[in-house]
């Protein structure tokens, strides 16, 4: 951790819990910002002491006003800069000579709106660093805390959300207000709730790193317009999920594609920013929801119950349909509808009338009582088949849903299995369904719900179980010989390896290539193809070619000294025909590897994660279904295995169909030493490996065609 | 007109506007950070100007003016 992030971490401790606030540039104007700021603390019941600083004023309300901040005779603990941006900088300035360390700073008109805001956001971070000041925002909306020792609502939300175990936060300040009214209906409080606007100072890594470490909150949200350090993210994640089993849900808007079409290789057109995005959050056990219900859907399966041990379900419900569409979402999400127990069977069938089904699904029957679903969930929490129990109730004539609802807080207490519940309709089951959110039951309007939100704690539980992943060492690698290729590329004004050069590159990392040898002339091409070893493939080289079979430029399948200077010929003759002004280097002859798998693997850098690598089976696996798959580099072995498995195509090399299985474990050392590659030279924009020919188990893969970008200059 | 008749002018204006001490205006004075105009007030400054010298402002540049000497430096060009 940065000096800086050490700071923040002190500094926090004081934004959320002052016991003493400013309000710099508090005014009485209702229906204003720093008038609603100073009104939600008050009204917030905030246990400490509150200063108003307003110049020209003696009070605001009943509290006595200062003119500066500096006036103040005791110390603060928090400053909240509400002043408009022109003079936020003086505000902070005088934090600094009052001594504030901690500070939020509300004022808009910062980097977001371009100009002179890009230079004030620059000064008022050059103040913090000068004063050691930790600040979140500016352009936000605001803290709060509801732990009842400290309750803060220093923001211009409408009301203090009710205390609970979810931490929130996020980039948009007005999501943040929809969030609160959403939560409010829905009966879901929060630890800390925190609008970070530009994030100039203290981002959301600093601020996961603080709900880590804060008792008050079991589950992490995010709600992200950009990630600007993928890998700090991603290491945030990492730690809070193995130091303290903490779930993070992100949702990161923006998902539509750029760039990549304009990309030069293979790779970088198929690697969406957004593909990356869910397979960086993946790979770092981050949950990704799609939109609001959906996180909190999830986020209340983990702040209410416990994890599921494994997968199998219960369901017990008063209809019929309801039941099966619950069993085909279950099944769809992964999970598994529980075989009872001899015990539990005979239980339910002397409890429940004959009509009753005594299976899962349990239907207990229009008529069901509160007495009968006691019963029947008594019995099915019991039975050590079952991992969890979805309660399903629909509303008819005789259904007593207070009771009910009642009878299933009551029930769940006794046992250590998470419930979850659908009181499905909307008018009359409504105060059922209070009753159920007020004990912190999770409720979901649909059934599918129920199935995705135990879905995904369920692969929670299992990512805490898994051990972590290892870091790989000690692959053999020439890393200077691949600098020297690198450098005399770069000092050339060269753009793109050409393959021979790109060839030797990857050789030098231990990649598996076969031997080439750089020919120009073709009297040179019989006695190179001999040396090298029949049968040869040939491929033309030259800076202003980068598809080669486009202009006639690679012969493969040479078996003769004689057909070898024939394609030397051929291969020359096309491409000054299709490409006359291309500089031609010359002609690579490589011995042609024996026929296997072809799969793809690339390399590309993404703006926000770094170095990514794509995995893919060739030809229509990767350009008709774009059957791919990602993770950030460096790799572990385990993940680089787990993205090859993760592909549909994976049976093929697996040996599917009474094939020979491929060897996957070479194409896992590729990966892991094309990772070591990516991490070690930033100067390569992209690269592909396409394909890369995988033979049989025990025989290795490999590359046949290699293509480097460099980054320019 | 003289610099120190627009100052004097100039610190009556906001004196009557923001309802505050002249003694307590400087030339030095932000009028949001030292003096508390709020946005509103901010606009009735510039509409008090404009009456006092009746002069018409240009609008966006008359609001970047942040301190009192800044203000009749500003005045003065349209005098």
């Amino acid at each position: 951790m940065s000096d800086r992030a050490e700071l923040h971490q002190k500094n926090l401790e004081k934004i959320f819990n002052p016991q003493s606030v400013a309000i710099i540039g508090a005014n009485q104007n209702k229906g204003t910002v720093p008038f609603d700021i100073l009104s939600g603390i008050l009204s917030g019941d905030f246990n400490g002491v509150i200063y108003p600083v307003s110049p020209g004023r003696t009070h605001i309300s009943v509290l006595k006003a200062y003119k500066y901040v500096v006036d103040i005779e005791d110390p603060v603990d928090l400053g909240v800069i509400v002043f408009p941006s022109t003079v936020t900088h003086m505000a902070l300035e005088q934090c600094g000579q009052k001594g504030i360390k901690s500070v939020v700073i509300i004022s808009a008109g910062f980097r977001e709106v371009g100009g002179n805001g890009i230079e004030r956001e620059k000064q008022i971070v050059e103040i913090a660093h000068k004063y050691d000041i930790s600040f979140i925002g500016p352009n936000c909306l605001g803290m709060i805390n509801t732990d009842p020792k400290v309750r803060i609502n220093a923001s211009f939300a409408r009301q203090m959300p009710a205390a609970g175990s979810i931490g929130f936060l996020s980039q948009s300040g007005a999501l943040c207000t929809a969030v609160l009214d959403y939560a409010q209906a829905k009966g879901i409080g929060f630890s800390k709730f925190v609008s970070f606007g530009n994030k100039a100072d203290i981002s959301e890594v600093d601020l996961m790193y603080y709900l880590m470490r804060d008792e008050k909150t079991k589950v992490v949200l995010l709600y992200l317009e950009e990630v600007s350090d993928g890998p700090a993210l991603m290491k945030a994640a990492k730690d809070i999920i193995e130091l303290t089993s903490k779930p993070i849900l992100i949702i990161k808007s923006g998902r539509t594609e750029e760039g990549a079409s304009a990309a030069a290789s293979h790779t970088g057109s198929l690697a969406g920013r957004d593909e990356i995005c869910d397979a960086a959050f993946q790979q770092a056990g981050i949950i990704r929801c799609d939109h609001i219900e959906d996180m909190f859907n999830i986020a209340t399966a983990f702040a209410y119950e416990p994890i599921p041990l494994s997968n199998r379900v219960a369901i017990i419900t008063n209809a019929g349909g309801p039941g099966v569409l619950t069993t085909d979402t279950a099944i769809k999400e992964g999970l598994q509808l529980a075989c009872f127990s001899k015990e539990t069977t005979k239980v339910l069938k002397k409890a429940l009338p004959n009509t009753a089904n005594i299976n899962n699904p349990v239907d207990v029957i229009g008529d069901a009582t509160a007495d009968r679903y006691e019963t029947a969930m008594d019995a099915v929490f019991r039975d050590e088949n079952v991992d969890g129990v979805f309660v399903i109730l629909t509303p008819q004539s005789m259904t007593d849903i207070d009771t009910i609802a009642h009878k299933v807080v009551e029930v769940t207490q006794k046992y250590d299995k998470p419930v979850y519940t659908s009181f499905m309709g909307e008018t009359d089951v409504a105060s059922g369904i209070r009753i159920l959110q007020q004990n912190q039951i999770p409720h979901y309007s649909l059934p599918e719900s129920m199935s995705k939100a135990f879905a995904v704690t369920h692969q929670f539980g299992k990512l805490l179980q898994k051990a972590p992943a290892q870091k790989i060492e000690g692959i053999a690698i020439d890393q200077l010989k691949a600098k020297e290729i690198i450098q005399q590329a770069m000092e050339d004004g060269k753009t793109f390896l050409q393959e021979y050069e790109a060839t030797e590159l990857i050789k030098a990392y231990g990649l598996p290539v076969t031997k080439g040898i750089l020919i120009s002339s073709e009297k040179e091409a019989g006695q190179v193809a001999r040396k090298v070893g029949f049968p040869v493939v040939m491929k033309v080289q030259s800076l202003d070619i980068l598809h080669k079979v486009d202009v006639g430029g690679v012969q493969l399948n040479i078996l003769t000294e004689e057909d070898a200077q024939l394609a030397y010929h051929s291969i020359i003759s096309s491409v000054q025909e299709r490409q006359p002004e291309a500089r031609i280097q010359g002609v690579f002859i490589t011995r042609q590897i024996p026929k296997g798998e072809e799969v793809i693997l690339g390399l590309k850098r993404d703006p926000s994660f770094g170095p990514v690598i794509m995995f893919g089976l060739g030809g229509i696996f990767v350009e008709i279904f774009r059957d791919i798959s990602f993770r950030v580099a460096p790799l572990a072995r385990e993940e680089a295995f787990e993205m090859i498995k993760q592909v549909k195509a994976y049976k093929i090399l697996a040996g599917a169909r009474g094939r020979h299985p491929k060897d996957v474990e070479a194409i896992v050392d590729t990966i892991l030493k094309l990772s070591q590659l990516a991490v070690d030279h930033p100067e390569i924009t992209e690269l592909d490996i396409n394909p890369l020919i995988v033979l049989q188990e025990g025989k290795g893969c490999f590359a046949a065609d290699v293509k480097i970008l460099l980054r320019e200059g | 007109m003289e610099k120190s008749e627009v100052k004097a002018r100039v610190v009556n204006v906001i004196a009557n506007v923001l309802e505050i001490e002249e003694a307590i205006i400087s030339d030095e004075a932000n009028f949001v950070f030292d003096l508390g105009a709020d946005s509103m007030q901010s606009l009735l400054l510039v509409a008090g100007f404009e009456e006092e010298f009746e002069i018409e402002m240009d609008e966006d540049k008359s609001l970047e003016v942040q301190t009192v000497g800044h203000a009749v430096d500003f005045i003065i060009e349209y005098l």
